[in-house]
This record gives structure tokens, C-alpha cells and sequence, in this order.
């Protein structure tokens, strides 16, 4: 399935549109997700941006999403790197 | 009539409003209202700052600030009304980026339920700022990672590298 990226913060910046799409197995699950953006993070964005990944948690508009959850079925994510609000 | 008013203002949009909060929260039965204003400051680790831009994930940040309200109402009793509202966008020194009141029949409750909304609307929300500074230079803020047990919404009291809040 196509996952659609959206990026906040920091990492606004390391894609056009702060947006990027990945394609899954439909099982991949958000650990999938996870690595497969940590992958794509690696050889295309720099170096303390990709690092920042670690940090970052997964969500929809809902809720934080765990690594042992199911991807959203309408294949949007976002990544949110630590939070600074106030 | 909704007891919580949640809300995300883009800066370029409007302002936030302490009055409507205080307005929001007030009832006729209610001895205390407790409202925190926080503002954008001109001077951070030694930096002069001259402005923030704040970035939002909308949609779950207003799901968190309702379900930061209904933690507020469960502690505090269903009396218990609640304004919480935060800017999106370009801010300048002194502008307001955050405002949140709560109402209650008296002042004890009133001070710790608004105590309570802000430190988890600061701790748990997807907000971010970058704070630009009177060279030029710009910097996202270093903040609380949402990986952990603070996205449950038990977060405490911490320090990060430079800053406890």
C-alpha cells in the first residue's frame, strides 16, 4: 500500500512540501513503516535530520500510533519529531 | 452548550483573546477562574529573539487538547469548563502563543486544572517552534518526545538538554 508522509518541525524541510510517499507490504504494520522511513531518511535527507528520526513518534489525526499497530487504512502518517509547544 | 472550547488560531488569521477565554469560562455559579498567558520572550539560552513560528499538526492537536480536557473534567468534576487555544505561524516578541482559563465554583480547583491543562498542552501536544533570532539564525526548539510514556499523558515534570520544564 502507499503511505503518505506528512512531516512537521524540524523536519519540515528534508522533503518538498514537507510530504513523501513509501510503498508497503500491507502487513509491514507501523515497525515497517518505521524502518522503511529510516531507511529512505538515511540516504536522502542530513545527517542530524535523520538522526532526529529516532526521536520522532508515528500518528494520524487520532492518536500516537505504536510500532505494533496496523498501518492506518487510509495510508496517511505523520511524523512527529519532540514536541515544544506554549 | 460544550463545556470546552478548542481551538488552533493562525496568526494570520486572528489573535488569540484572553477576554473571550475569561468570557468562555465564566458561570454565575463559578468564584474562580484561573487563566496562564504565555507569550513569546525576546531572550532564550542568551539569544535575543525577535520572533517564533509555531507549526501545528492541527487535527491531532485539537484530538489531544479535547482529551486533555476530559482527563481536567474527570479529575476536577463536570462543572469544570476549560479554553484552551494556541497560535499557528509567525509570532513576535510579546505576541501570545498560548492561552488557556478554566472556571470552577472556587479557586483551588480553578488554579490546578489550568496547571494541569498547560503542562500537558506543552508535553504532549504536536506543536513546534522555531525560534529566530535578531542575526538572522533560526532554530527549532529542542521539546519532549511523544515516543514514550508522555504520550499516555502521564508526563512530569523534566529537564531535556538546557531546559527543564
Amino acid at each position: 500500500m502507499k503511505i503518505e508522509i506528512s512531516l512537521f518541525g524540524a523536519l519540515r524541510e528534508c522533503e518538498p512540501d514537507a510530504r513523501l510517499q513509501l510503498e508497503l507490504a500491507d502487513d509491514s504494520g507501523v515497525a515497517g513503516l518505521r524502518a522503511a522511513l529510516a531507511a529512505h531518511a538515511q540516504s536522502q535527507w542530513p545527517a542530524p535530520r535523520a538522526g532526529l528520526l529516532g526521536k520522532c513518534a508515528l500518528a494520524d489525526e487520532r492518536s500516537i500510533l505504536r510500532d505494533g499497530d496496523a498501518l492506518p487504512v487510509d495510508g496517511r502518517v505523520a511524523v512527529l519529531p519532540p514536541v515544544s509547544g506554549g | 452548550m460544550d463545556r470546552h472550547h478548542l481551538a488552533v488560531v493562525d496568526a494570520a488569521q486572528g489573535r488569540l483573546d484572553p477576554a473571550a477565554a475569561i468570557d468562555f469560562v465564566s458561570d454565575p455559579a463559578f468564584g474562580g477562574i484561573d487563566v496562564f498567558i504565555g507569550r513569546v520572550r525576546d531572550l532564550n539560552h542568551g539569544r535575543k529573539v525577535v520572533g517564533i513560528s509555531y507549526d501545528l499538526f492541527d487535527a491531532l492537536a485539537l484530538n489531544g487538547f479535547a482529551q486533555i480536557a476530559a482527563r481536567a473534567q474527570a479529575e476536577f468534576g463536570p462543572r469544570l469548563k476549560l479554553y484552551i487555544a494556541h497560535a499557528k505561524g509567525r509570532l513576535a516578541v510579546g505576541d501570545l502563543a498560548v492561552v488557556i482559563a478554566a472556571g470552577t465554583p472556587h479557586r483551588d480547583e480553578a488554579f490546578r486544572a489550568c496547571r494541569m491543562v498547560i503542562e500537558a498542552v506543552k508535553h504532549e501536544s504536536p506543536i513546534w517552534k522555531q525560534e529566530h533570532y535578531v542575526d538572522g539564525d533560526s532554530i527549532w526548539s529542542e521539546g519532549c518526545s511523544l515516543c514514550g510514556d508522555a504520550a499516555d499523558g502521564h508526563a512530569a515534570p523534566h529537564a531535556h538538554d538546557g531546559h527543564a520544564h
